[in-house]
């Protein structure tokens, strides 16, 4: 099975940075994910929200990364979302207190409206 | 991947498998086992934690057990009996187990007190039943351990 590198793609979304991730969140993925993360904060959002609609693999080192752009999201006070997690890794964040910090919605539509409300 | 054969108390070998120590190779390693065990019964969410506990304990075994180095294989044996399934991963490593030993605590890892890293450990423990780490001056094996009895109590 051939390793899928991680894609990311920035949008906004009604006063949201949007990050849509695509592959698997690896050692592979942490360029691309901070790539992406920069690109987000560039416009100073109050909130940016991880999209896992495309991620179908996050190991310990995957972790890692979101822990990391987690204490860059708080040093700088915006808020991290992320939705389309599967089951699994809703559990996977639980287990970490990584959706202590991190609100975790179901869809994109219920995620930026917790963003907007906030 | 070698075929079904008798074993121990532990109950029969499904298969004996080897990866090489190249980065993504856990993945590689966490389907095959889920395909090796298909008919076992394992679903759902159990079948998932499972998976992910091969994936993180193949990945300590290439990274911290062999280096990366892709001559030097990862062996993993699926074995199951009527009560209990068994994923036993192999490295060549020498000397304690490189698990990082320090508990993850999100808030010292967000202080900068901690690393990032560091959760395999905690993940395997928190995704099956019983986990064993042995080894010997020339191999670290962890064995991963599901219960089957009850398990139908809603896949859980």
């Amino acid at each position: 099975m051939a390793v899928r590198h991680l894609e990311a793609e920035v949008r906004q979304e009604r006063g949201v940075a949007v990050l849509d991730l695509t592959g698997e969140i690896n050692g592979f993925a942490q360029e691309a994910l901070d790539a992406a993360y920069s690109e987000a904060e560039s416009n100073d959002p109050e909130a940016i929200l991880l999209n896992f609609e495309g991620v179908d693999y996050i190991n310990s080192t995957g972790i890692a990364l979101i822990v990391s752009l987690l204490a860059r999201a708080r040093a700088s006070k915006r808020r991290l979302l992320a939705c389309n997690l599967s089951e699994h890794y809703v559990e996977i964040f639980e287990i970490t207190r990584l959706s202590d910090f991190i609100s975790v919605l179901p869809d994109e539509e219920s995620a930026i409206a917790e963003a907007s409300v906030s | 991947m070698t075929a079904p054969r008798p074993s121990d108390s532990r109950g029969r070998v499904l298969a004996e498998l080897s990866v090489p120590s190249e980065p993504g190779n856990e993945r590689r390693a966490m389907e095959v086992v889920a395909d090796v065990i298909k008919d076992v019964g394992l679903e759902g969410q159990r079948l998932e934690r499972l998976k992910t506990a091969v994936a993180e304990a193949t990945l300590n075994a290439m990274e911290h057990g062999n280096h990366y180095r892709a001559e030097l294989p990862v062996l993993i044996e699926v074995s199951a009996s009527d009560t209990q399934l068994s994923v036993k991963i192999t490295d060549e490593g020498s000397g304690p187990s490189a698990f990082h030993s320090e508990t993850p605590d999100i808030e010292a890892k967000l202080e900068g007190m901690q690393t990032p890293r560091g959760w395999g450990l905690f993940l395997i423990k928190n995704m099956v039943d019983d986990m064993e780490v042995t080894g010997d001056e020339h191999h670290h094996t962890v064995e991963l351990m599901l219960h089957l009895d009850g398990q139908a109590e809603g896949g859980n």
